[in-house]
């Protein structure tokens, strides 16, 4: 979809128009296609209740179809505003605001972002086979050098004052239980810095 | 006045009432604070002591806690956008942006001061009408009533933090439609821990229990932080907020005192009502702060009365959250319950005769949480000038910390892993959220009304025999449910109002 026949200059147009245009489609279909299979899941609970005429899947429901509901609102205010904008001249700052942020990133910054994301989780996947208390010390330890800590006596002291701090607070002081491992090793190392660290209670 | 310094009077009198006055005071802002733990944690931990205490003693020990608890996870919430309990999420709002602005001070400040306005006021209020306001709003208040007050808080807050008022909608449909994963609140029916879709079997087991909104709220809040913070180290963009030990100004004060004054009122009451309680009056607070300021497109990025909408309406709730437990014997929340379970320990009922009967463990307790109040500005203020001072550490170093307490906060509320990993998908989505505009706030909103909503509704529509109409009979119900249908359609004529009015500047 394109306004260029309209316009003197609508290759311009074409190029600030065409993300506009499809952001706006992409999102209503994003919700609408959430919204459809949330209702398609409400059929494996739609099962009368005593004395409730809705059902459980009654108000799944009625959130399901506001949320199409509310999809297609924006979805059409988003489309008359955009028209008002195609009134508009085209300006120069535009183009530059549409710009990707991440265009002017080398390779090692983009892993260094992936990493941010993809660290927490692969600490989750290791934690319950290696435990909390091994697994640990490895996750700040992560988590520093992708935040670009460099220095080794700042990675030393930070992961040994973290966790010694989340120690002395949760496992000596509230007992709060966090996961021990399911790996043989590792399940004994865990219980041992447990129990070390738990001396003289 | 003479039952109030009397209960002053043995609360100070009694070297062992003030060493536990001193202990709830602290133990409450401190297990407030850390997320993970928090005051309910202190109060399971410490109910079988109780059993060899003196009852006296033992309610008031709760009373302070749940003051103290409810004040203490706001400096979470400002300094590193952590709240401590889910009644100081709404504080993340601006407390945080605040905080990046250089403006720590003022905000926890204002939440120092106002935590201990809204309570002493719930206290003041709590003594001299505890029978009489419990009678009428337990007759006042049923569940069309609590529908109405859902809907209007959902209506008013639906937009906060989005970039527009639809994508506050769909945050806030999304936030409910999450909180119907587990069972059906009528029937116990399982909804969504199984079944399939296009073809694909799936079954959780952890489903059943549903998705806790404690993990969402760290994920959204505390780990997209960290996220979009990793994001700017990594862009080379990131700017250290400054530390600041500012107190707002009496002009700044006496600018939100219109603020001040409703969320106390909101606070107080949605506090009496059982089951709404401090949470929900965080959230009608700060939403009505937006829908009256003259400038509501500035909360969410770094605005006073937000802070202080927040805590005056959480604090407020405490001390009206006494008054059906002592006067009727309903604890609204999970602290109260505990406080209730002190009772039954020792023998005796809360209700009406409370007041003939023990009409001194009454008053101890009334002085207590008025005392408490007081105190926590005393505390705030020595935490402002202390804790502040973690912003002067680099973010980096503090990152993995923050991570930590989120993950072990998560983990520690049902000792499942699904939690963290709820958490952490929760700040997935809250990074990308915040760049498409969408607000964390509303879905968070969403999930913590969801299930008491759907309950509400559900117990209207079988009490006015399934008659939407019904709703209208009751007065409450009906000017709460207009309100919220006007707020609505008011604000859908100010966004298309909005886009004309860019159109005619254009033209």
């Amino acid at each position: 979809m394109s306004s260029s026949d309209h316009r003197p200059d609508g290759q311009t147009l074409t190029v600030s128009i065409s993300p506009l245009f499809s952001t706006p489609v992409l999102e209503w279909l994003f919700w609408l296609v959430l919204a459809g299979m949330v209702y398609a899941l409400t059929d494996n609970f739609d099962e009368p209740i005593a004395e409730y005429q809705f059902g459980a899947s009654g108000w799944p429901r009625v959130l399901c179809a506001a949320l199409a509901f509310g999809a297609t609102a924006q979805l059409l205010y988003k489309l008359t505003r955009r028209r008002a904008e195609r009134e508009k001249p085209a300006d120069p700052s535009s183009g530059q605001e549409s710009k990707p942020a991440h265009s002017g990133l080398t390779l090692g910054a983009k892993l260094q972002r992936a990493g941010v994301f993809l660290v927490p989780f692969l600490y989750l996947y290791v934690m319950p086979e290696i435990g909390f208390y091994v697994a640990t010390p490895f996750f700040i330890l992560a988590i520093l050098l992708l935040l670009e800590v460099r220095s080794i006596k700042a990675l030393i002291s930070v992961t040994a004052v973290v966790h010694g701090l989340v120690l002395l607070i949760f496992t000596r002081f509230f007992y709060v239980a966090l996961p021990v491992g399911r790996v043989e090793g590792f399940y004994d190392l865990n219980n041992w810095i447990i129990a070390f660290v738990r001396t003289g209670m | 006045m003479i039952e109030f310094l009397n209960g002053t009077l043995t609360l100070f009198g009694d070297p062992t009432a003030v060493m536990i006055f001193g202990f709830g005071l602290i133990g409450g802002m401190l297990f407030g604070a850390i997320p993970g733990v928090n005051m309910l944690t202190l109060g399971a931990v410490l109910l079988p002591f109780t059993i060899n205490m003196d009852p006296n003693h033992a309610v008031m020990l709760f009373s302070v806690i749940y003051c103290a608890g409810v004040f203490g996870g706001a400096i979470t919430a400002i300094l590193f956008n952590i709240p401590g309990a889910p009644e100081n999420a709404p504080t993340c709002f601006d407390g945080y942006p605040m905080t990046v602005q250089g403006k720590s001070g003022k905000a926890i400040g204002a939440a120092v001061s106002c935590s201990a306005i809204g309570g002493v006021a719930s206290a003041i209020i709590m003594m001299a009408a505890t029978p009489l306001i419990a009678g009428w709003a337990v007759r006042a208040f049923g569940p069309q009533e609590i529908f109405a007050l859902i809907f209007f808080g959902l209506a008013v807050s639906a937009s906060v933090g989005a970039e527009t008022l639809w994508k506050g909608w769909l945050s806030v449909f999304a936030g409910l439609l999450i909180a119907t994963i587990g069972t059906d609140p009528v029937g116990g029916v399982p909804r969504f821990n199984g079944g399939s879709v296009m073809g694909f079997e799936f079954s959780s087991y952890y489903l059943s229990a549903g998705i806790h909104f404690i993990p969402m709220i760290l994920g959204f809040f505390a780990v997209s932080e960290v996220f979009v913070q990793a994001m700017s180290i990594a862009e080379g963009k990131r700017k250290r907020p400054k530390a600041s030990l500012e107190f707002p100004s009496l002009v700044e004060f006496w600018s939100v005192r219109f603020t001040m004054l409703r969320s106390m009122f909101l606070g107080f009451f949605a506090g009496i009502l059982p089951g709404i309680g401090a949470t929900l009056a965080a959230f009608l607070g700060y939403s009505q702060a937006v829908r009256w300021s003259k400038t509501p497109e500035r909360f969410g990025k770094g605005e006073l009365a937000g802070v202080v909408a927040s805590e005056t309406a959480n604090n407020s709730a405490t001390g009206a959250a006494m008054i059906p437990l002592l006067a009727l014997g309903l604890p609204g929340g999970a602290l109260t319950a505990m406080i209730m379970g002190i009772f039954q320990i020792h023998g005796m009922e809360p209700g009406p005769l409370i007041f003939i009967n023990s009409s001194d463990l009454v008053w101890v307790t009334f002085a207590a949480m008025f005392w408490a109040n007081l105190f926590i500005v005393f505390l705030g203020w020595l935490q402002t000038k202390t804790v502040v001072h973690i912003l002067n550490v680099p973010f980096r170093w503090l990152a993995p910390g923050i991570l930590l307490l989120a993950t072990i906060g998560a983990f520690a509320l049902r000792n499942l892993t699904i939690d963290v990993w709820v958490m952490f998908l929760a700040g997935a989505i809250g990074f990308f959220l915040r760049r498409t505009g969408y607000s964390a706030a509303g879905i968070v909103l969403g999930l913590i009304l969801g299930k008491l909503g759907e309950s509400a509704f559900a117990k209207s529509m079988q009490l006015m025999d399934y008659d939407v109409f019904g709703f209208f009979s009751r007065p409450i119900a009906a000017v709460l449910l207009i309100a919220a249908v006007l707020t609505v359609a008011s604000s859908i004529w100010n966004e298309i109002r909005g886009r004309e009015l860019q159109k005619a500047l254009i033209d």
